[in-house]
């Protein structure tokens, strides 16, 4: 799952970024509000987490002009401000959760998680496909109870094409969604990763469309 | 000793006053009174005397006084006269008691004297009485007319009595009109009083002023003024501490995010060490904000009259601040240029805080400078100027030298309330702090406020 993090504390901003990537997320993080706003238009996130005090461009009014121009990502906003005025202020400016400083780490990754679930109305805690069970919270895969030992970025894969059952995924969609700006991505990655999960999971799992892309393949 | 009450003492002090002056007019009033009527009682004495000494007493015998006495007797309504008021013997020259008025005059001694005299009469009250002894006009006979002394006495200390009613009655009707007046015109000051003692700690509205006497109304106003400054005074504390709760939210949130991060690399040394890192770095900064947050504190609670005055070597302290942040310096590559001389805007100062004051500007010069720039530290008896390089935008000058701002976006562990230090600390010294931003380069002035109404007060 590939996340936006825009906050300008170094300390915060940094451990934010380690301590999600340790917790399964993909995350690219912004100090600067002009470059972590024009960064939603770049690349698809799954959620973003905004710190409203920001230099550039302040939180809120980058979270207007997202809402504005129909951007419909996940917001959580992370801030010192704990009053319930400046809570409702940034709800009602388009924010989907409110966390106050300082806050657990695991907390935000559970927050994350919840927004992104609500976001695809799924209200299971779990995804499912056929006799397949995705447990998002504890990242592992169960196939008819079976336990399946899956690769970091497998595991992203198949959350991905779980969320997005009967939708075609082109192939730089799926490394946008899967890579970081900071990470090198070779040219045959995606296919890897598609090849070893049919490998452990079946080959009807997933489905090529030539030229097109991937699609999650029939229960 | 507890102080009466303003009312107790009002009407004690009127009371003893009335009493004393009444007491002195009763007096004089009884002395005068007392001289007229001896007067009036000679002359009427007299009267008697003159008339009863032409009478013929020859032919008088003790028939006559039986008969006079059975008169005497015999009488239903004596009217109101008194045994004492006035008795009269007749004696032969050789004071043998021929007549006498059938009362008080049979006790009568003959004993004449010329003129008016006060005698003791054989009888068995031992009263002086007022005598006066004639010769009858036939030169045969001695007239004797007295009087009690006492009677006297009494009729003008009756006389004296009577004409002091009026006045008692008048006294205790002004006592009772005074106790009244008083009470009516403290009364708002006790309204005032229970308005007070009911009032809540924090409520700082003024105490209204209405129905209260001229007299109280000045120290009504200076309290309603004093209320004003402690309400201000309490709204910065609370701000401040608001603002201090706040500020310590993003160091901690740093603190709990990097310790979180810690916990998850137990299995990666790599990213372990550096949370390490970050946790020592980000407890580093709260220590700072910490220590800048009493610093502040103790400025504003202490009044700049209880701190201790004392000649300040600039180049002094200039040298051991630079020397203390020389590592910074050096790895940053700044160079600095000094002008200092012997005179400043600060000659007499508490020696602390005009280090505290230095060293958080040479701090955020430092700190804020770009690499390889030039620091700029002049000391003239006009100011004590800090010029350098700084990537400050106009909107974020503006808002310099305000409690916990930090502009946005910085990399460096800043607390936010260097220059607010700084700031009340030129105050405390009569001197004010001004900043000038121009084309990226940035000026602090701190010089002597010359304006006359500044007051260097928290």
């Amino acid at each position: 799952m590939r996340i936006l993090i825009l906050e300008d504390d170094m300390l915060i901003g940094d451990g934010l970024m380690v301590g999600l990537q340790k917790l399964g997320f993909s995350v690219d993080w912004f100090t600067d509000g002009l470059e972590g706003k024009e960064a939603l238009y770049q690349a698809p996130y799954e959620a973003v987490v905004l710190d409203l005090g920001l230099p550039g461009e302040d939180g809120i009014s980058i979270l207007k002009e997202w809402r504005a121009k129909s951007r419909k990502e996940p917001v959580l906003i992370l801030t010192a401000q704990g009053d319930v005025e400046q809570k409702i202020f940034g709800l009602e400016s388009g924010a989907d959760d409110y966390l106050t400083k300082p806050f657990a780490l695991a907390e935000v990754a559970a927050r994350i998680k919840a927004l992104v679930r609500r976001h695809h109305n799924q209200l299971d805690l779990v995804l499912r496909h056929g006799d397949l069970i995705f447990n998002p919270k504890t990242r592992t895969v169960t196939s008819a109870s079976q336990n399946i030992m899956l690769a970091p970025k497998e595991l992203l894969l198949l959350e991905l094409f779980l969320l997005n059952k009967g939708k075609v995924l082109s192939k730089t969609q799926l490394e946008e969604k899967l890579y970081t700006w900071q990470e090198e991505v070779s040219s045959n990655a995606i296919e890897v990763h598609v090849h070893n999960l049919r490998k452990k999971l079946g080959k009807n799992i997933i489905k090529t469309l030539n030229k097109i892309g991937y699609l999650l393949g029939d229960e | 000793m507890k102080k009466l009450s303003l009312q107790l003492r009002l009407i004690l002090s009127f009371l003893v006053i009335s009493l004393g002056v009444g007491l002195c007019a009763g007096l004089m009033s009884w002395y005068e009174t007392k001289e007229e009527m001896d007067e009036f009682f000679d002359t009427y004495q007299l009267n008697l005397a003159r008339q009863l000494a032409s009478a013929d007493w020859n032919n008088i015998n003790h028939k006559t006084q039986k008969k006079t006495n059975e008169l005497i007797e015999a009488l239903d309504d004596d009217g109101e006269e008194e045994e004492e008021a006035i008795a009269f013997a007749v004696f032969t020259k050789q004071g043998k008691m021929i007549f006498n008025d059938g009362e008080e005059g049979k006790h009568f001694v003959f004993s004449p004297t010329s003129g008016f005299a006060n005698q003791q009469i054989g009888h068995k009250k031992k009263n002086k009485w007022r005598m006066i002894w004639l010769e009858s006009i036939d030169g045969k006979f001695y007239v004797a007319v007295g009087q009690e002394l006492d009677f006297r006495q009494e009729a003008s200390l009756e006389m004296v009595l009577q004409s002091l009613v009026p006045w008692s009655v008048g006294l205790l009707f002004l006592i009772t009109f005074t106790l009244f007046l008083v009470r009516k015109e403290l009364l708002p000051l006790k309204k005032m009083a229970k308005t007070l003692s009911n009032r809540r700690g924090d409520d700082f509205s003024e105490i209204d002023t209405d129905a209260l006497p001229s007299e109280i109304l000045p120290i009504v106003d200076e309290m309603n003024d004093l209320l004003e400054r402690i309400e201000s005074m309490v709204k910065k504390e609370r701000s401040f501490i608001s603002d201090a709760a706040h500020e310590l939210r993003t160091p901690l949130a740093a603190l709990k995010v990097q310790l979180d991060v810690l916990e998850l690399s137990k299995e990666d040394e790599k990213s372990f060490n550096k949370a390490s890192q970050n946790l020592h770095q980000g407890i580093e900064r709260s220590a700072h904000l910490v220590e800048q947050l009493l610093a502040l504190s103790r400025l504003e609670t202490n009044h700049p009259s209880k701190i201790a005055l004392k000649q300040i070597d600039w180049r002094k302290i200039s040298h051991e601040i630079l020397t203390f942040y020389q590592p910074k310096i050096l790895q940053k590559g700044l160079r600095f240029e000094l002008q200092l001389s012997d005179a400043s805007p600060i000659e007499q100062g508490n020696e602390i805080l005009c280090v505290l004051m230095l060293r958080n500007l040479l701090a955020n010069a430092i700190l804020y400078s770009p690499e390889k720039s030039e620091i700029k530290l002049k000391i003239t008896q006009r100011a004590i100027t800090l010029e350098n390089l700084c990537a400050l935008t106009s909107k974020d000058f503006a808002r310099l030298g305000e409690r916990f701002f930090r502009p946005s976006g910085q990399k460096e562990m800043g607390s936010g309330l260097g220059l607010s230090i700084v700031k009340k600390i030129a105050e405390i010294h009569t001197c004010v702090v001004n900043f000038t931003l121009e084309k990226g380069l940035f000026l602090v002035e701190v010089e002597r406020n010359n304006d006359k109404n500044f007051k260097n007060l928290p």
